[in-house]
């Protein structure tokens, strides 16, 4: 077999996966569930084996049908598309152990079949995105994504997630009509749709046409924007991450909305260099809606009752930070977003899983009903505050890496303004996840040395956990083998 | 004049402009579920006239090869069939949400935004 071939055998793997499963009805679950891991599991070492290929090796192009780049559609793996398709493989297979141990709370038996034809669709599209180095395809992709994420939301059978949805598909198609209008623009000016041809191009088109570019410019922006759920386009994200079940609203939070900003990253730049940017002064404006959007997030998240609500608002917040990096236009910026990327994928993800453990066992979703609960359920609790630990910055876990590394860009720019948003940020990430800690481990004695009243949950469901907590540290502790892998994506992005 | 004959000759831009703008109107203000479905329609359909615009070249013939023809100008077909994809997309993003409005409708006995927002927030109180 060709190398080549394999991102394509990757794609096509899911596809085949999510074919396969309506297929497999009639026999027990449990075949469905074991053909899906050993997918995931493929596709997981197999870009692993890409993302070492690219690194050392060469990287690959791979044209369909043999047309040539500028009539045809191009795959490109280079260390960034390798490094973040590893991380989503990574994240969805942990998330995956997680919701076969039952934990599909909301969802109807005979729904899950489709749960997991939506969820390989979905990863489908989130490989295509990265892979491919066309602006239309990604546009077809992101639709892909946008009709499953919004499906995935949907699928339990209760009252507040249609609305939740159709709120959602609304601005998703704002988005991405946006998108695809900035795409027009873009090929009007240049000719192509190739990300690389119209990089070539840009500068003479920059110098023809600049009302094209400038407009085509704001349009990709606010269309990724209202994607990737920065501050001012956020309005969907919480009633969406909260109605869904608990393991989606994982890969919603974690991976979905990181896909866009990376797209976000592709355009501005590959697409637009560098310098035209500079010109335009995106820069500020980006780094504005940043700051706006890491307080902003923090204080709507404060004010929430329902934990899920609480953990969508802080994605906002998050999704500043890294919109903050990518801001910088830097090498320094990116590498602490992209960093921030991964190491909030993975608090995120252990976030929403522990609490969906105790949604699914307590059938509560309010904070103040977490008193205790850090003597109930150990493990669920005692990820919960490794990731909320995270979450603020405390040195030791991955979160104050990305912060370190975010605080040092943000110097080196003399921006020192945003170096004080950072911190107030996480001063307001304290007073909203450190309560939850103290309410569950130091008050309501009553429950304290009981260990009868430690609730046993399947093993299915406590080895992710339990791996998030592990790998969140780990990467805290000996962040340099990573930051090695980010630098040479930043590079390959910048060049 | 120069203003007119500018105008005249932008027609079809400035036509597929008006219409994404009219739809995002629509989509943004009007409070009827399924009138916001248009809306998102009407806009597909301006970003879709823009697009196919663009492949246009005056006086130039469908290029299909022929070999009456002497020395022929053919129209750009890239941003045809690229459209092509385009409209089956926001024909499976309509059915879906279609879809979504019967299950409110079935849910909430309106298709209506503001009243939504007043029947959700009584059952929120209510919890």
């Amino acid at each position: 077999m060709n190398i080549e071939q394999l991102p394509i055998i990757n794609l096509l793997l899911f596809l085949l996966m999510a074919l396969v499963i309506p297929l497999l009805k009639r026999r027990p679950f449990k075949l469905t569930l074991i053909l899906g891991f050993i997918v995931l599991g493929f596709v997981f070492v197999s870009s692993g084996y890409l993302l070492w290929y690219v690194n050392n090796i060469d990287i690959i192009h791979y044209t369909f049908g043999g047309h040539e780049a500028r009539f045809g559609i191009e795959f490109i793996i280079d260390p960034f598309s390798a490094l973040f398709t590893t991380i989503i493989a990574g994240l969805a297979t942990i998330i995956y152990i997680y919701s076969s141990g039952d934990a599909t709370e909301g969802i109807e038996k005979t729904e899950y079949g489709r749960y997991y034809v939506l969820l390989f669709i979905l990863l489908m599209s989130m490989f295509g995105i990265l892979y491919t180095n066309d602006l239309f395809n990604t546009y077809v992709f992101i639709e892909i994504l946008s009709i499953t994420t919004c499906a995935i939301i949907s699928i339990k059978k209760k009252k507040d997630t249609y609305t939740a949805a159709f709120r959602y598909v609304m601005m998703n198609e704002l988005g991405s009509l946006s998108y695809l209008f900035g795409v027009a623009l873009i090929y009007m000016a240049t000719g192509f749709t190739n990300i690389t041809l119209i990089g070539e191009t840009m500068q003479n088109a920059y110098a023809l046409y600049p009302v094209n570019i400038i407009i085509a410019l704001s349009f990709m922006i606010i269309g990724l924007g209202i994607k990737a759920a920065i501050f001012p386009f956020h309005i969907w994200l919480p009633d969406a991450h909260s109605a869904a079940p608990s393991t989606s609203s994982a890969i919603l939070s974690a991976i979905v909305i990181k896909v866009y900003i990376l797209v976000f990253v592709k355009v501005l730049f590959r697409v637009f260099n560098i310098d035209i940017l500079n010109e335009m002064n995106i820069s500020t404006i980006l780094l504005v809606l940043a700051g706006v959007g890491m307080i902003m997030g923090s204080v709507f998240a404060i004010a929430q009752k329902d934990v899920k609500r609480m953990l969508g608002y802080s994605s906002v917040a998050q999704m500043g930070y890294i919109l903050l990096g990518v801001g910088l236009l830097s090498f320094d910026g990116l590498r602490a977003a992209f960093f921030h990327i991964l190491s909030h994928g993975l608090m995120k993800t252990a976030l929403f899983l522990s609490v969906g453990e105790i949604i699914y066992y307590k059938k509560t979703r309010k904070v103040n009903d977490f008193d205790g609960m850090g003597f109930i359920m150990p493990v669920a609790m005692g990820v919960f505050s490794i990731a909320a630990l995270g979450m603020i910055g405390i040195p030791l876990t991955s979160g104050f890496i990305s912060k370190l590394n975010l605080g040092l860009a943000v110097l080196d720019h003399n921006q020192v303004i945003f170096l004080v948003i950072l911190i107030i940020s996480s001063l307001l990430n304290v007073i909203y996840y450190l309560p939850i800690i103290i309410l569950a481990f130091l008050k309501n004695e009553k429950y304290r040395y009981r260990m009868k009243s430690i609730e046993d949950t399947p093993r299915t469901m406590i080895a992710p956990l339990i791996l998030l907590g592990v790998l969140i540290i780990i990467l805290g502790l000996f962040p340099n083998q990573v930051m090695i892998l980010i630098e040479a994506a930043v590079n390959s992005i910048m060049s | 004049m120069l203003i007119l004959e500018k105008i005249i000759d932008n027609i079809n831009y400035i036509g597929a402009v008006a219409l994404f703008v009219i739809g995002l109107r629509i989509v943004v203000t009007h409070s009827n579920l399924i009138k916001r479905i248009m809306g998102i329609n009407i806009m597909g359909t301006g970003v879709f006239l823009f697009f196919v615009a663009i492949g246009n070249v005056t006086g130039g013939i469908p290029p299909i090869i022929n070999n009456n023809q002497i020395n022929p100008v053919y129209i750009n077909p890239i941003p045809s069939v690229l459209i092509l994809t385009g409209i089956v997309v926001v024909v499976s993003i309509t059915v879906y949400s279609l879809s979504l409005v019967i299950r409110i409708y079935e849910n909430y006995n309106t298709i209506d935004q503001t009243e939504l927002s007043k029947l959700m927030s009584e059952e929120d109180n209510e919890h």
